[in-house]
C-alpha cells in the first residue's frame, strides 16, 4: 500500500469522504470495532473506530468524540455519508475487530457486547453487514480503499491480510 | 524453578539489569526522599541524566530558566515525576526490541507495556493505592517474554496452532511447548535483578492474581491494566487476546464489572497525554 494514500482514523474517531483517492486505515482494534461503509454509486467511503457500545456512560465525552461510542458513532458516520450523497440501499457495511479474551464466565465480554449492539444499531438503520471478520483472540486492523472499495483486514503476528471484499 | 533458571541462563542477548529502578523503588517507600540520593543514582547513567534535563527544560515544565544542573532538575520535577521518567526510560530499553517468537514487531511490546501501565495506574488511583509502584510493576509485567522469545521463534508454527486451533491461552501454550511460561519467568528474572518481593510476586501471577497471596492487589492491577490495554487494541503479537478471564481481579479490588469501560475512557485520554513523553523514551 502506498504510504501517500494512507489516511489513519484513530481510536474513537471517524472519517467520511467522497471522490478522494485514499486508503482509510484503522489502528489496531482489540475488542473495539472498525466499521467501514462504501457506496459504489455515490463514491462515498467511511470508517469508524468505536471503543464502547453505549454513550449513556459518557455523554460529555460523546459530544466531544462521537466516534468513541457505537450509538453516537454510527449516527455520525451515516449522517455524514448521507450528507455526501450516499444512499442507504447502496451502502455496503464491513465490520472487523470485537476481539474477545477467553472468558467462560463472560465477565469481561466487551468484544461480544460491542458486536451485539452494532448489529442492533445497523438493523435500526435498515442496514446489514456485507462481510465481517470479528471475535476470537486476534487483534485486527482494517483498511478501506476509497477507489476500489476493497476492504482488507490484517491481524497482528500474522503475515498477509484477509480480503473482505475483492471488487 | 530449575527449568526457569535454565531458560534465563541460556538466553544470549539478555539486556543488562535496570539497576537503578529497584534502587529507586526502595526510596519510594520512604516518607521524605533525599533528593541527593536520587541525583547520585541517575548521574551514573548519562543517557538518563540527559533525559531528565530534557524533560525539565521542555515546554511542559517551562516558565523557568533552562537548567543544566541535575540536582536542580530533580527538584523542579519532583520525585514522582523523575521516578516515572527513569522507569519509563529503563523499561523502553528492555522492551522496545522485536520479539519474533511472539510475532511482536519493534516497539509492539513497549507500546503494550506503556498502555497497560497507564491503565493500571488509573485503576490504582481510583482505589486509593500507591500509583508509582503499580505503574512500574505493570510496565514490566511481560518482561519474561524477552527470555522466551528465542525458544518460541523456532517453533512459532506450533504456538500458532496451540492458540488458534486448540484454543489454548498464550500462557498454556508456552507451558505445553516449553515447560515454563512468561509470567513466572518474568517474576524470576525480576527477583534476580533485585526487585522487591511484591513486584516479583505480582508479575509472576499477573494472569492469576489470587495466587499472588499477600500481593494479590498489585497482581490484580496488572491483570486489569493488561486487559484494558488489550481491549483498546494495545495488545500485539499472534492471538493477542488469548488470555483467560479472571473475575477475581475485580473482586480483589472490590470493583464492579461496569468500571472497565470507565477505565478504558480514562486510559484513552491519559494515553494521549503521556504518549509523546513515554513513547519517545
Amino acid at each position: 500500500m502506498e504510504a501517500a494514500r494512507i489516511f489513519l482514523v484513530g481510536l474513537a474517531d471517524l472519517a467520511v469522504t467522497r471522490g478522494q483517492d485514499m486508503v482509510l486505515c484503522s489502528g489496531p482494534l482489540g475488542a473495539c470495532l472498525g466499521i467501514a461503509i462504501y457506496d459504489p454509486k455515490a463514491g462515498v467511503s467511511g470508517l469508524l473506530h468505536s471503543m464502547l457500545p453505549d454513550s449513556s456512560i459518557g455523554q460529555a465525552r460523546a459530544e466531544a468524540r462521537p466516534g468513541m461510542f457505537l450509538d453516537t458513532g454510527i449516527n455520525a458516520l451515516l449522517k455524514r455519508a448521507y450528507g455526501l450523497g450516499a444512499h442507504r440501499e447502496n451502502l455496503l457495511v464491513y465490520v472487523a475487530g470485537g476481539g474477545r479474551i477467553m472468558d467462560e464466565s463472560s465477565f469481561f465480554n466487551l468484544g461480544s457486547r460491542n458486536y451485539e449492539v452494532l448489529t442492533a444499531l445497523l438493523a435500526k438503520n435498515g442496514l446489514s453487514i456485507h462481510a465481517e471478520d470479528v471475535g476470537g483472540s486476534a487483534n485486527r486492523s482494517m483498511q478501506l480503499d476509497t477507489v476500489t472499495g476493497e476492504v482488507r483486514v490484517s491481524s497482528s503476528g500474522v503475515t498477509g491480510e484477509k480480503n473482505l471484499c475483492k471488487r | 524453578m530449575q527449568a526457569i533458571d535454565d531458560y534465563i541462563e541460556k538466553v544470549r542477548y539478555l539486556p543488562p539489569a535496570p539497576r537503578i529502578v529497584p534502587e529507586l523503588m526502595k526510596l519510594l517507600n520512604q516518607p521524605n526522599v533525599n533528593s541527593s540520593r536520587v541525583v547520585k543514582l541517575i548521574s551514573y547513567e548519562p543517557a538518563l541524566t540527559a533525559n531528565v534535563l530534557r524533560v525539565c527544560n521542555s515546554a511542559c515544565f517551562g516558565g523557568a530558566v533552562p537548567t543544566t544542573d541535575l540536582q536542580e532538575a530533580v527538584t523542579r520535577l519532583g520525585f514522582s515525576q523523575v521516578y516515572q521518567l527513569v522507569t519509563a526510560a529503563s523499561g523502553a530499553k528492555l522492551l522496545v526490541a522485536a520479539q519474533k517468537g511472539y510475532g511482536l514487531d519493534h516497539g509492539d511490546l513497549w507500546k503494550h507495556s506503556v498502555a497497560s501501565a497507564v491503565a493500571a495506574q488509573i485503576i490504582a488511583r481510583k482505589c486509593g493505592d500507591e500509583q508509582s509502584l503499580v505503574f512500574t510493576a505493570t510496565l514490566l509485567h511481560d518482561i519474561g517474554k524477552i527470555v522466551l522469545t528465542q525458544s518460541l521463534e523456532k517453533i512459532y508454527a506450533k504456538l500458532v496452532r496451540e492458540t488458534e486451533i486448540n484454543q489454548a491461552s498464550l500462557l498454556e501454550a508456552e507451558q505445553k511447548l516449553l515447560g515454563v511460561q512468561h509470567a513466572e519467568v518474568g517474576g524470576r528474572l525480576l527477583e534476580r535483578w533485585k526487585f522487591p518481593p511484591n513486584v516479583v510476586s505480582a508479575v509472576w501471577f499477573h494472569h492469576a492474581p489470587k495466587a499472588a497471596g499477600a500481593h494479590q492487589r498489585l497482581a490484580a492491577y496488572i491483570y486489569l491494566g493488561n486487559m484494558v490495554a488489550h481491549f483498546m487494541g494495545h495488545g500485539y503479537g499472534h492471538q493477542a487476546l488469548a488470555m483467560r478471564g479472571r473475575d477475581e481481579a475485580l473482586t480483589i479490588l472490590k470493583l464492579p464489572p461496569e468500571s472497565v469501560p470507565e477505565f478504558m475512557m480514562e486510559s484513552f485520554e491519559q494515553l494521549n497525554v503521556v504518549e509523546s513523553l513515554l513513547l519517545a523514551a
